[in-house]
């Protein structure tokens, strides 16, 4: 491979000319980025991957210690208040069940906070990749992607998580609230006052019979 | 046209580049609904089953279905979250793209329950006779229901006395109980593990490839550059990465740019490429992330609320709520990241 990068760069320099000239060209350059796309998957692999490991490794043994029914239990505990209903609520639920399982967490609540809970826990999705990787493993590149530039250029990227999982718990807090009311608007507007009244009903008779 | 609609059946097969063996689909008393999860309407194949099986279709975005009527539910996802949800709950899933097994869910995406790639002229008529695959789906234990580390240590530890005295069995039970607390230690790590190099060979690397090729190619072309000139402008104030959160999130936009995050990883990482190279602000990282990331879940509101077991009429009102309410709140978090950045 390093020969080949080597060819390549003599060729750059454009020692023939004429059609085979135009077939070194081709044949230089189509290596050549292949080599570089090569060196961007191997800084990948080397810069992200072990630390990333051990890592995950970690989390998945310490969600299964802690385990499914004490988690379940504190979120119950956290879908009464408004407050924690956006902020505890769904980080717990996507720390511990991680994405996408962590919206079955939504049965807790009425029906009419269920989207409101969904929209709140979703947009945590990438905050919680700062630290907590294991928990949206496949779409960590949101995250990897721009602190990687910032890397790059020398400076630590503990800074930049800090603020994007705090200023994430702000914008999950916001969505909550905002998609709750909206969702109260589309009742209204829909004219199912009537069948979410109902459902409110129900819940509520789940729960006493719960007790 | 006079046979009965119940019993006729089709043969659904992996297209080019898809997965598994292919699904035998039928409808039965209960089960007459193929669920199209595809966002923008019933997608083509979702119509096609239905018509040829005598199922109705129904749009997964609009309604939701209790999953007992389900004949097949029809996704278009290239693999992290919708890509096993069906599957888990043991349903048989048709996938549109060109999905393998991936993502946390992979295990339950089995060949008896999944097939992928698949475009209208996969679907074949097959005989009435053969067994229905939405008939008897293979039954995966939900977390909660497999046994836990601390039960299975129950089971080593709970030998009955064997008549040498008391003091031997406490001294060996003693014994018996730090060694299967070790070896149930030992085997939770050991699983955990295995997870992670799972996960790390099913969807970190080939997403790791992925983005190196399209990163080599967008460098070694100079295309990086030309992004730069546009992107820049647009990406170096406030106002630009508003405008971005704004059109990611409109509501007709949001559920097409969802799946996987596929976009809002290559954009972030182009992104981080610009900030590499100075042509971006290092404090602009923090409201960049924010900007391209008005759309996430978008694609997968349905899914998301049959998790939590919402009703028909939630899924109603809430995909519409979950939508418009991004065109409020990712400006809005692009200006609150802003005015956290400072300092960086």
């Amino acid at each position: 491979m390093e020969e080949l990068a080597v060819m390549a760069q003599q060729a750059d320099t454009g020692s023939s000319s004429g059609p085979l000239g135009v077939l070194e060209w081709l044949g230089s350059h189509f290596i050549g980025l292949f080599n570089a796309s090569g060196k961007q998957f191997v800084s990948l692999v080397t810069g992200i991957l072990p630390t990333l490991i051990v890592l995950l490794t970690a989390m998945y043994a310490i969600t299964t210690f802690i385990g499914e029914q004490r988690v379940t239990r504190a979120v119950r505990w956290s879908a009464r208040w408004w407050i924690t209903r956006y902020t505890i609520m769904p980080i717990l639920a996507v720390l511990m069940l991680t994405n996408p399982m962590a919206y079955s967490f939504g049965r807790f609540l009425p029906e009419r906070h269920k989207p409101a809970f969904y929209d709140s826990a979703v947009s945590f999705v990438h905050p919680v990749t700062t630290f907590f990787p294991y928990a949206n493993a496949g779409e960590l590149f949101v995250w990897l992607g721009v602190a990687n530039g910032v890397a790059q250029l020398g400076q630590s990227t503990v800074p930049l998580a800090l603020r994007y999982f705090l200023v994430g718990i702000v914008v999950i807090f916001i969505r909550g609230v905002v998609t709750e009311r909206i969702t109260a608007f589309m009742i209204k507007r829909t004219g199912r006052t009537e069948v979410f009244a109902d459902f409110d009903r129900q819940f509520e008779a789940a729960k006493g019979g719960a007790k | 046209m006079t046979e009965t609609h119940t019993s006729r059946a089709v043969f659904v097969r992996a297209g080019e580049g898809g997965w598994g063996k292919g699904l035998l689909l039928r409808t039965d008393g209960k089960r007459d609904k193929v669920l199209s999860v595809t966002g923008g309407g019933i997608h083509p194949v979702a119509a096609r089953i239905a018509e040829l099986i005598g199922a109705e279709a129904v749009d997964g975005f609009r309604t939701s279905v209790p999953d007992d009527e389900v004949v097949a539910a029809v996704i278009n996802c290239g693999g992290t979250a919708r890509i096993g949800v069906y599957p888990r709950k043991g349903l048989p899933t048709v996938d549109v793209y060109p999905g393998a097994p991936g993502g946390p869910l992979a295990k339950f995406i089995t060949e008896e329950l999944f097939v992928s790639a698949v475009g209208v002229k996969e679907i074949t008529e097959a005989d009435s006779d053969a067994p229905a695959a939405g008939g008897t789906p293979p039954k995966v234990p939900p977390r909660e229901e497999r046994p836990s580390a601390r039960d299975v240590a129950a089971t080593v530890t709970g030998g009955q006395s064997t008549g040498f005295g008391r003091a031997f069995d406490s001294v060996s039970g003693v014994f018996v109980k730090f060694g299967s607390a070790v070896g149930s230690f030992v085997n939770t790590m050991l699983a955990s593990g295995r997870q992670t190099v799972e996960l790390t060979l099913t969807t970190i690397l080939p997403f790791m490839a992925y983005v190196s090729l399209l990163l080599g190619i967008v460098n070694y072309t100079g295309i990086a550059r030309g992004i730069a000139n546009v992107l820049s402008p647009i990406a170096s104030n406030p106002l630009g990465l508003v405008v971005i959160s704004l059109v990611v999130s409109l509501p007709f936009l949001s559920p097409i740019l969802g799946p996987g995050a596929a976009i809002a990883q290559v954009v972030g990482t182009l992104m981080g490429s610009q900030i590499a190279i100075g042509a971006l602000p290092v404090q602009y990282a923090l409201p960049t992330l924010f900007a391209i990331n008005g759309q996430v879940g978008c694609d997968f509101i349905p899914v998301g609320l049959a998790l939590g077991e919402a009703k028909p009429e939630t899924v109603a009102v809430g995909t519409p709520a979950v939508l418009i309410s991004r065109l409020i709140t990712a400006p809005l978090a692009v200006i609150i990241a802003w005015g956290a950045s400072f300092g960086l």
